[in-house]
């Protein structure tokens, strides 16, 4: 095929050189006999050098170029002939001169270019002669030919149109009317010709001619752009005569392909003030045009262009009389009426439109764009849809729908207000559900949008389920990890966005939010319950803050903290462990804080419900460890505890610590322990720290201990420097038990092993560690002489 | 005698009276060229003056009378033996005598009826001339000067359009209008032509200017047929509901005003032959005769008058619109209005209505 594609195309190559060469000699002969103002034997070559267009044989494009050539040619004649009127000279009925020619192709044209000088020369025969012109072109019937020659005459034309505001001679004939009637005849029989032309040859060709066909109609184009260049074309007269005309033309020619550019055409050539008027006409057209043109395509043409047109700043906008949007939607609606094939993603994309033209023209009309998701719902309704795939192009048309207003108002709670806009979102199959639900939240994100009310609460997240609990059409396979991780800390993160002023109001939306949350299953509730334990234990803050004016904020409190309390329980039934054992710590330290009424029975609970947790759920090693130097952390902040429930905590505590496997863990836990006896505070002693020295001093001896049963030496060098960091730290709190004695002992004992430590990365660690410990106390020595003893004998 | 220098010769010249401002106009004489002619008309008076210039003045020249002839005549090729004369007119403008000297005759023939134009055609010639003749005993010495006359008519009273339907049954159906039956020689014709069937591929059409000169009568009539012109009035293949326009004053060339059955020696008639071509390259044609007829004076035409030209177009049209508006109204040709000629391989339906 390539082959003869090939050769085809050489042909063309050689025909219209052949046909650009007789055109050159001919012409030449043309300007020679002007030059020696022999007139007849110029129009005589003229007429031979236009007889090359009477060929067959040449393609579209071909045939455009040996036009073009030739038509330069013409113009050098029409030059010639205005000069020779102008000077005066006459040249006896040319006009009838140029019939002479046989054969109508070089007759016509001559006749337009010397036609036109007449009107240049004579303006008293210009409406006669357009008239004549654009009538006699009827006489070429072949589709190439005939649209080149009328695109000629339109061509030729275009200076000599009469035309408002135009400055005229006394005589002159022919008003805007007489214009707008010619191009619209031309445009109809160049339209026709078109039109015609996929009837020409083998239907096996026609794929080839469309091509051909799209290739020329910018040459039935031509005749709207010269009307919208018309002055006196103004809003009435292309109500009443051009658009009637070329809509005529347009529906009755049938055929898809002109029918899809014109109306394209239409749109883009004239203002748009003038669609303004003439909407309902215009969109009745569309109505009306053969089944397989893209309406849609059309019809968001126009509407975008409008909806930009009423955004433009300069602009006078959209005037109050006209109601685009109801005669949008009712058109619309026509339309898909109309054409019950239509792709259900056509008519969605309509909507989409519609809507874009609903929000840039009538920005506060919430109503329009809930009008246009209603009727949305009701052709999908009567399509009986369900459940459309994501990949399926009717889902992602109504997905480009429901972004349009999240985008645009960027804010939810308006969404919400869109009554329609839930229900539709229920034809989403699953995947596409949730994608829409994270680009809510995300947006909401964005956008800081804070939810205010329970009710608004509940409305999102019934929206958004598909990310808050099972759904009964999801996938049975587990979705992939990350993902799932990703879009449960979208709707972690999208829990701080519930928030109201009024703390109860906030206590009703957390109840909503763990109602939701609640039910989403194990994997869910490990992202999604945190933040609201977090925000459960603000608002009991927020509680405290507001004691003055709320009587019952104790009791609100203790409400919140077992609001938390089963919902960490929930965590706990999850089976998860650390998570839970995190949050009663951090509501422990809370409710310790927030000091109501019963607050030190409720830190107790959480503190023994940790306590619980670690013993019954935390078997790893290392989870252990930092589950109790987190427990020991939270209980050494704490000062609600009185001695009685101190005691045994601490005792628990250290208990705990000494049962580690590791004797390394139990080593530093032992050791982190000798705090809680320091700086552990029970309200008995008005929250001062206990500071009992002795019991200090026996969790560090023990720490000692343990490190030296340690067997890897590196690491037991390493345990003796951490407990010399910690000595060293009680030593500076003033711990009376710890003595520069027990200081140097530890040091030597450090540098006799060190050197044993095989050279090694970790080896280097520990000594820095090491050398900046005994910095740290050269430095502390030297700056303390001055104030006393406390390091005398010290030996570095 | 005058071989050898004696005895007297004379040569005769004719000159016209208003030879200065005469007007003169061309025409085609028998070998084919063209010259320029004193032109009269009907009715207009002949007058000048004959020249008798004596080559050996002071000598007699003797002469049996001198006289002058106004003759108009019907030459056929084919019999060149006889002239037929239908106007011959004799003015003597010497007795028999003698001539000493060059002299200057006047004639006049007053208002000599010139019915006839002038014709030189494929196989009959029509002249009018003036013959000066000195008569003498052995050789007549004589000047012939040919004129020519145009004949002009007024404007004539019934000037119908003419309009024809043809075609070819359930192929094609076309109707066809000219706006007028008589033309002058510089007119245009207008028309228009409606194809209200079309199921074949046309190619183009053209319309063909014929000219049919007659002569001979009875058993031996010649025809000679000669396209004068071939004119393309569309190219291309119309579909149903086209409508074609014809606009053009290709009138003037090589044409005489319809001689009809002149002197009952020969006739002179136009036709236009629509002919319409179809992708195999056959051709179906339909043929109307017009009448031409030459109008009185020749004004140049204004531009207005381009423009009235141009206008009548479209008055053609309005009436052949509400034509094929009657016939897409399920209208179909009347029988009694249909005659069968058989032409080409085609049948052709024919409807003329003068």
């Amino acid at each position: 095929m390539p082959a003869t594609q090939q050769s085809m195309q050489d042909d063309q190559e050689k025909l219209l050189d052949e046909a650009v060469q007789a055109v050159k000699v001919q012409s030449f002969q043309m300007k020679r006999c002007l030059d020696k103002n022999k007139l007849m034997d110029a129009l005589k070559h003229a007429s031979n050098t236009l007889g090359e267009l009477r060929t067959s044989m040449l393609s579209p494009k071909s045939y455009y170029e040996l036009y073009m050539a030739i038509s330069d040619e013409l113009h050098y004649l029409e030059i010639y002939l205005t000069d020779e009127f102008a000077k005066g000279r006459k040249v006896a009925d040319l006009y009838e001169l140029v019939q002479y020619a046989g054969n109508i192709i070089p007759r016509l044209y001559l006749l337009i270019t010397v036609g036109v000088v007449y009107v240049k020369s004579f303006s008293q025969s210009r409406r006669d002669i357009l008239k004549d012109l654009v009538e006699m072109c009827r006489g070429v019937q072949h589709p190439l030919r005939g649209l080149f020659l009328r695109n000629y005459l339109l061509q030729c034309t275009r200076n000599v149109l009469p035309d408002d505001g135009e400055v005229t001679e006394e005589g002159t004939t022919g008003d805007i009317n007489d214009s707008v009637d010619f191009v619209l005849l031309n445009f109809a029989e160049m339209n026709k010709l078109w039109v015609r032309m996929q009837h020409q040859g083998h239907s096996r060709d026609r794929e080839k001619r469309e091509k051909e066909r799209q290739e020329l109609r910018i040459l039935v184009g031509t005749n709207l752009v010269r009307l919208s260049q018309l002055e006196g074309v103004n809003v009435d007269k292309y109500t009443q005569v051009v658009l009637p005309g070329i809509l005529d033309q347009a529906v009755n020619c049938r055929d898809s392909l002109a029918q899809e550019y014109l109306m394209e055409c239409i749109i883009q050539v004239f203002p748009d003030e003038f669609h303004l008027q003439t909407l309902n006409s215009f969109l009745r057209a569309c109505a009306e045009l053969h089944q397989n043109v893209n309406v849609k395509n059309i019809i968001i043409a126009l509407i975008d262009r409008l909806a930009l047109f009423a955004h433009r700043e300069d602009g006078p906008g959209i005037p109050a009389d006209i109601k685009l949007f109801d005669v949008f939607s009712q058109q619309v609606a026509s339309v898909i009426q109309s054409r019950q094939e239509m792709p259900s993603e056509d008519v969605v994309s309509l909507q989409v439109s519609l809507i874009n033209l609903a929000m840039k023209c009538y920005p506060d009309r919430i109503d329009y764009v809930d009008k246009v998701l209603e009727t949305t719902l009701e052709i999908f309704n009567k399509m009986n849809l369900e459940h459309m795939a994501t990949s399926s192009a009717v889902s992602k048309e109504l997905m480009r729908l429901l972004k349009i207003p999240v985008d645009i108002y960027n804010n939810i709670l308006t969404v919400l207000q869109l009554q329609h806009f839930h229900p539709l979102f229920e034809y989403f199959d699953y995947e596409s559900r949730k994608i829409m639900s994270s680009y809510m939240l995300g947006n909401t994100l964005d956008n800081n949008t804070v939810i205010k009310a329970q009710e608004q609460v509940d409305a999102v997240l019934k929206l958004v389920s598909t990310l808050i609990q099972d759904q009964p059409d999801q996938p049975s396979e587990d979705p992939d990890p990350e993902d799932f991780a990703e879009e449960q800390n979208l709707v972690g993160r999208f829990i701080h966005m519930l928030h109201s002023e009024d703390p109860d109001q906030q206590y009703m939306i957390l109840n909503t939010a763990r109602k939701h949350f609640g039910a989403g299953g194990n994997q869910r509730i490990r992202f999604t319950l945190p933040p609201l334990v977090f925000a459960a234990y603000q608002l009991a803050f927020r509680y405290k803050e507001s004691s003055s004016v709320d009587e019952k904020w104790e009791k609100k409190c203790q409400k919140i903290f077992s609001f938390a309390h089963q919902t960490i329980s929930a965590l706990i039934k999850a089976e998860l462990a650390e998570l839970p054992l995190r949050l009663f710590l951090q509501g422990a330290l809370a409710a310790g804080e927030i000091g109501f009424e019963n607050h030190e029975t409720v830190a107790y609970e959480f503190m023994s419900q940790a306590f619980s947790l670690y013993e019954d759920e935390i078997s790893d090693s290392k989870a252990q460890l930092s589950a109790i130097t987190l427990i020991i952390g939270t209980f050494e902040r704490s000062k609600c505890f009185s001695e009685e429930n101190h005691e045994p905590l601490r005792t628990q505590c250290a208990l705990a610590a000494s049962k580690l496997l590791k004797k390394a863990d139990q080593c530093r836990a032992v050791g982190t322990c000798a705090q809680l006896f320091w700086s552990g505070r029970s309200s008995d002693k008005n929250g001062e720290e206990i500071q009992d020295e002795k019991r200090v001093m026996e969790c560090l001896k023990k720490a000692l201990k343990i490190a030296n049963q340690c067997m890897d030496s590196s690491l037991q060098v390493q345990l003796f420097i951490e407990i010399l960091n910690r000595y060293i730290y009680f030593h500076e709190k003033q711990n009376e038990a710890v003595t520069v004695q027990v200081l140097n002992q530890l040091i030597q004992k450090v540098q006799d092993d060190l050197p044993n430590l095989e050279a090694c990365e970790e080896a280097e660690l520990i000594k820095k560690h090491f050398h900046n410990t005994l910095e740290h106390l050269r430095v502390r020595k030297e700056s303390s002489e001055a104030d006393g003893a406390a390091y005398d004998g010290l030996l570095l | 005698m005058s071989f050898f220098g004696f005895g007297q010769s004379a040569e005769i010249d004719i000159v016209l009276n208003d030879a200065e401002t005469k007007k003169k106009v061309e025409h085609k004489t028998e070998d084919g060229k063209k010259d320029k002619y004193f032109l009269f008309y009907d009715g207009e008076t002949v007058s000048g003056k004959v020249n008798v210039t004596l080559k050996n003045p002071g000598k007699r020249f003797e002469h049996q009378g001198i006289k002058i002839e106004f003759i108009g005549q019907i030459e056929l090729y084919y019999d060149r033996g006889n002239h037929h004369e239908f106007v011959s007119l004799v003015k003597d403008l010497a007795r028999p005598g003698e001539l000493t000297q060059s002299q200057t005759f006047d004639f006049e023939f007053t208002h000599v009826e010139k019915p006839y134009e002038s014709y030189t055609g494929q196989n009959v010639k029509l002249r009018y001339f003036l013959r000066a003749t000195i008569s003498r005993r052995l050789n007549d010495i004589t000047k012939e000067m040919d004129i020519v006359v145009h004949t002009l008519s007024t404007y004539p009273e019934l000037n119908s359009s003419i309009k024809m339907e043809v075609g070819i049954e359930d192929c094609l159906h076309i109707e066809f209008e000219y706006n007028k039956s008589k033309y002058h020689l510089k007119d245009v014709i207008v028309g228009k032509i409606y194809f209200l069937l079309v199921r074949i591929k046309i190619k183009h059409m053209e319309i063909d200017i014929i000219k049919r000169e007659t002569t001979g009568t009875g058993p031996n009539v010649y025809h000679e047929n000669d396209t004068i012109a071939k004119y393309e009035i569309m190219d291309g293949a119309p579909v149903r509901g086209e409508s074609i326009p014809i606009g053009s004053s290709w009138l003037a060339m090589r044409m005489t005003p319809t001689m009809r059955d002149i002197n009952k020696k020969f006739s002179v008639r136009y036709y236009l032959n629509l002919v319409l071509i179809d992708e195999e390259g056959e051709a179906l044609l339909q043929t109307a005769e017009i009448t031409l007829w030459r109008k009185g004076d020749i004004v140049r035409k204004s531009m207005s008058h381009q423009a009235a030209i141009a206008s009548q177009r479209f008055e053609g049209s309005a009436t052949a619109e509400k034509a094929l508006a009657q016939a897409q109204g399920g209208q179909q040709l009347s029988p009694s209005a249909q005659s069968t000629s058989s032409l080409g391989k085609r049948t052709l339906c024919l409807c003329v209505c003068w």
